[in-house]
């Protein structure tokens, strides 16, 4: 693989890794809860914008045809049916996860349970309307390849990278003038406060979880160009998102960006090296994060480390 | 006159304590209180009464006519945003302040009403007005600054809307008395247009002639008019 | 002694605990306790109290929890010869599941460390013990020692961040860790040809016993043993030395290093033991399946063992074999079911999640403290300050006198109240001394009998003759009285006037 090859590869890596890992960092961040059910999130979405796919390609074929009009339709199909889908698995997660027990004891601990059986519902559910078989979903970026300046990247790719930049661009805008980024960053550093600038928990976190849980529904509908859905698709990508965000620092979206680049390198670069290749790629990037995180406990971004308690 | 405060019967705690006795009170529009009395006798549980955020509370408690108190035993906190929504602004004991953010950011977390959002930047600079040296830490982090300018965001950020009820817990706890008293003068040069404000202090020095009435507070019962002891 | 209860009077049972079962002493007999021996440990915790109702000795179990385990793990011995061949299997795999949930426990709660890399520990010590066995013909009760080897060796391996990282960054750490496990198996081709796993292990069950019936009995047997193995581990490290020292140092950690204890060596210590136990338990997996896959490192499998231990509730030896029990039955015992199981599974654990504390063994004592709430918070609400004593307060009282003494205030009190008019208090501040009406000289007279803490007096202010403030008695020696307001009176009959006020107040609004 030459080096443009790996660029490329590295970055879409690092896109897909990056939606996952900034929601499980923002939900993190803002309402102090782990998200084990991200994954199912995943999972679910990517079943909705195949089942979607599969109910309009007809139409879609019938009226537009083969062509450009058609492929845009379908992937704004997929793209929309994908993030509504996990915003309403984000819903789900804040009636079950935060509402019953969010000013209760134990809450990280607890909210972490409560995602973990729905995560494992959530698959069981799956496996048994879809059966294990896996599914495909169509191209929403057409196929083919460009070459530009010298790089050669399929359309998937680039859509993946421009689609993941633009997304996490405005997400960042948005938390970064919006009164309800705002909000998330204060009700993080002190809830007391919070509360009493006017600020409510509960209404604050159901955003905050149906935006994470779109995030990870768009990061399906991407990751699903390169890979297949199944029932089980959602456990490696929370893995990965979960590790990133550690590695970037839990918290801190900056650092979760940070650290999807750096992984999503890593993993190309392991995976081109022909002593290490493909099958050594988890155990290089688990090496690294465990390295990392036991020089830098609070990962990259150390969110706490900026200001004196 | 409209009452901006009228608390009847208000008996709170936490757990098996029970730190307000049966407490009525009330604060009139443009009136400025003066809240004395020793460390543990109740000041600040009342506050947190107000603003539902002690162990259990009952009584009444009617912020601008709505009722806000009732009787309840769980969940503190919870009801606290829609009550400052109703329009009290309440400056905590020590700093309820968020450390990672601006000093500006601190404030515009204070402006929760669209209005209020939507021209924040006007009302910071009305907060410089009043704490002219938070205007140069305008970027500054707020977990950097020191224990008087904390103070000054803390009660800043309750001033970045049009509340109604203002309850200043301690404004001068841990503070040097130049600054304390700087911070108390700010306080009362804040004009007094249908807003009421309440201030719990132990140093009844720093209020005494400035505040239209003072309250003293013993083992959590009000005590009337220091100074003035009587039968009610 | 007699009993002194009238017949055909109805009696009712009073007390926190009425229905506590209580054996009679014998006070001519002398007391003697039995201890284990070699040891300084009684088997039981009996205590003695005397009842103050009934004024006779009585003793208690304290702790009744041995009594429970006993007869619950004898009913299951009992009964295993007359179980069906599957229900004997079942019953194996809980005891195993219960046996790695126990030691797990101990990480979770003794040593405080939240490691999801359990099965990880247990997988790597089951591999390491069945590829010694398979190609180098290691003997089945060495295989333990192995696996209890390499379970330490990888328990040390997983110690190292633990000290470096917080609860949950560790926790989810963890996670990966079977996942690389499960990774690096399966990329073992020379040592687990078949796609990662490795067969025919040879244990403790003899070859052609496998899967018959004394073959199912015997690993049931070793199941069990296995499981009072890790109980008593589970007993000897959480609640000796080692479990002791945790647990102080769980409530304040920098109390516990200034007080000398060296809590993360003591959490290493358990870290590691618990290890090799989980090792010694992957050689017993190995064994009793004989062999092994890559299936023991899946994060579904590890998602189960979780939702065990939850559902029981995390830190309890008895939560893990709750919970084990009932996931086990379930998921094991229900094949029917079909995929619903591990929904069914799910639900439970959602819904023990939202509405306890710590799972199905922590029920009673969140109940318990749900109800103290309720009690106190209704008590203090009902209680005024110095008033009459409140029944369910008087059987917290031993001195009864104390009871009788503040019913009579209280009355007293009442009637004092009655007397208070404008009239009274203008008279004494006419004449704060001297002859007084009868009303006004009663109410003196029970000011003046008041007990001394918070007590008012008049202080006379150094260096300025006539200027007084109002204080009042802290009501210790040696506590200095505090300044009730600082206005000076210059006149002493004003003073004694404005103590008069302060304590009709005070008794208006008892």
């Amino acid at each position: 693989m030459d080096m443009s090859t790996l660029l490329i590869y590295g970055l879409s890596l690092a896109a897909i890794y990056g939606l996952m890992a900034i929601g499980i960092s923002l939900l993190w961040s803002s309402i102090g809860m782990i998200n084990m059910a991200h994954g199912a999130s995943f999972a679910v979405a990517g079943y909705a914008a195949f089942s979607v796919a599969e109910l309009a390609k007809p139409l879609i074929l019938a009226t537009l045809g083969k062509s450009f009009a058609g492929t845009v339709a379908m992937a704004g199909l997929c793209l929309s049916a994908g993030a509504l889908t996990g915003a309403m698995m984000g819903a789900l997660i804040y009636l079950l996860a935060f509402l019953p027990i969010h000013d209760k004891p134990n809450f990280a601990v607890r909210s972490l349970i409560v995602t973990l059986a729905i995560n494992l519902a959530t698959v069981q559910l799956l496996l048994w309307f879809f059966g294990p078989k896996q599914r495909n979903l169509p191209k929403i970026f057409g196929l083919g390849k460009v070459e530009f300046l010298g790089l050669s990247a399929r359309y998937d790719q680039i859509g993946t990278i421009l689609g993941t930049a633009v997304i996490l661009g405005l997400l960042l805008f948005w938390l970064k003038v919006s009164r309800k980024g705002l909000e998330i960053r204060a009700m993080m550093q002190n809830p007391e406060g919070a509360v009493l600038s006017g600020i409510s928990v509960r209404w604050t976190a159901l955003p905050v979880t149906m935006l994470t849980g779109a995030l990870a529904g768009l990061a399906a509908v991407l990751l699903s160009q390169s890979i297949f859905v199944s029932p089980t698709s959602g456990a490696m990508p929370l893995i990965k998102g979960l590790t990133i965000s550690l590695l970037g620092g839990l918290g801190s979206v900056p650092g979760a960006v940070f650290g999807a680049v750096i992984i999503g390198f890593l993993e190309a670069v392991i995976g081109a090296v022909p002593w290490l290749g493909q099958r050594y790629v988890l155990f290089g990037t688990f090496l690294f994060i465990i390295a990392v995180l036991v020089i830098r406990p609070r990962g990259i971004g150390g969110l706490l480390d900026k200001a004196r308690k | 006159m409209v009452d901006v405060l009228k608390i009847e019967g208000l008996t709170a705690g936490y757990g098996p304590l029970r730190v307000l006795h049966d407490i009525s009170f009330k604060v009139a529009e443009g009136e400025r209180v003066g809240l004395v009395g020793l460390n543990g006798h109740g000041k600040t549980t009342l506050f947190r009464a107000v603003s539902s955020q002690v162990g259990w509370q009952s009584g009444s408690i009617l912020l601008m006519g709505n009722e806000v108190g009732g009787t309840r035993s769980t969940g503190p906190g919870r009801r606290t945003p829609a009550i400052v929504r109703a329009g009290l602004a309440m400056a905590p004991q020590g700093d309820a302040i968020f450390p990672g953010l601006t000093v500006a950011q601190h404030l515009d977390c204070g402006a929760y009403t669209p209005e209020a959002w939507r021209e924040r930047k006007r009302r910071r600079e009305m907060v410089f007005d009043i704490f002219p040296p938070l205007r140069k830490l305008e970027h500054a982090l707020v977990g950097r600054l020191s224990g008087g300018e904390r103070r000054m965001v803390s009660v800043g950020r309750a001033l970045m809307v049009e509340a109604r009820l203002y309850l200043i817990d301690e404004p001068s706890l841990g503070l040097a008395p130049k600054i304390s008293a700087s911070v108390i003068e700010a306080l009362f040069s804040l004009p007094k247009d249908g807003r009421a404000m309440v201030i719990a202090e132990q140093n009844v020095a720093l209020l005494s002639g400035r505040v239209d009435r003072m309250v003293g507070m013993h083992a959590g019962r009000l005590r009337g008019d220091v100074g003035h002891v009587s039968l009610h | 002694m007699t009993d002194t209860r009238i017949p055909g009077k109805t009696y009712y049972e009073i007390g926190q605990r009425p229905q506590e079962i209580t054996l009679k002493v014998d006070g001519a007999k002398p007391l003697h306790r039995h201890r284990l021996p070699f040891t300084r440990r009684h088997l039981l915790k009996w205590r003695s109290r005397l009842n103050p109702k009934t004024l006779r000795q009585e003793r208690m179990l304290a702790d009744k929890k041995p009594l429970w385990w006993t007869l619950a793990l004898g009913l299951l011995l009992v009964s295993a010869p007359f179980l069906s061949n599957s229900a004997l299997t079942v019953a194996a795999v809980f005891c195993m599941f219960s046996a790695i949930n126990v030691l797990w426990t101990l990480i979770i709660g003794t040593a405080g460390i939240f490691s999801l890399a359990t099965l990880a520990v247990v997988g790597v010590g089951a591999y390491a013990s069945a590829a010694l066995n398979v190609y180098l013909g290691l003997p089945w009760p060495l295989m333990f020692v192995a696996g209890g080897v390499a379970g330490l060796v990888m328990g040390a391996l997983l110690a190292l961040p633990s000290t470096r990282l917080d609860g949950l960054y560790y926790a989810l750490l963890t996670m990966g860790v079977a996942e690389i496990c499960r990774v690096f198996v399966q990329q073992l081709k020379p040592l687990t040809p078949m796609n990662g796993s490795i067969n025919n292990v040879q244990g403790f069950i003899p070859a052609d016993w496998a899967l018959q019936r004394p073959g199912l009995l015997l690993g049931f047997a070793g199941a069990f043993v296995l499981l009072l193995l890790a109980l008593l581990t589970f007993r000897i490290v959480n609640s000796e030395r080692l479990g002791m020292l945790l647990q102080t140092a769980r409530e304040e950690e920098a109390y516990a290093e200034a007080i000398g204890i060296d809590y993360r060596r003591a959490r290493m210590q358990v870290f590691l033991i618990s290890s090799a136990g989980l090792g010694v338990t992957g050689a017993f997996y190995a064994q009793y399946f004989g062999s092994i896959s890559p299936q023991v490192f899946s994060l579904d499998q590890l998602m189960v063992l979780f939702a065990m231990i939850v559902i029981g509730g995390l830190g309890r030896a008895e939560g893990a074999v709750i919970g084990t029990a009932l996931v086990v039955l379930i998921d094991k015992g229900l094949l029917d079911l079909g995929p619903l199981r591990i929904l069914l599974v799910a639900a439970i654990m959602l819904a023990v999640t939202l509405t306890t504390n710590n799972g199905l063994t922590g029920i009673r004592e969140q109940f318990r403290g749900f109800r103290r709430r309720r009690q106190s918070e209704a008590r203090a609400r009902r209680t005024e300050k110095g008033g009459e004593v409140m029944p369910e307060e008087a059987i917290d009282i031993n001195d009864k006198q104390a009871i009788y003494y503040r019913r009579f205030d209280k009355r007293l009190r009442d009637r004092l109240k009655a007397l208070v008019t404008p009239d009274v208090i203008e008279e004494h501040r006419q004449k704060p001394l001297g002859q007084h009406s009868d009303a006004l000289s009663r109410l003196l007279n029970y000011f003046r009998r008041g007990e001394v803490a918070d007590k008012y007096a008049i202080i006379r202010q150094a260096g300025n003759f006539h200027s007084y403030k109002i204080v009042a008695f802290s009501g210790v020696r040696g506590a200095p009285p505090r300044l009730v307001d600082d206005r000076i009176y210059t006149d002493i009959n004003e003073a004694y006037h404005a103590v008069f006020l302060l304590r009709v107040n005070d008794l208006m609004e008892s």
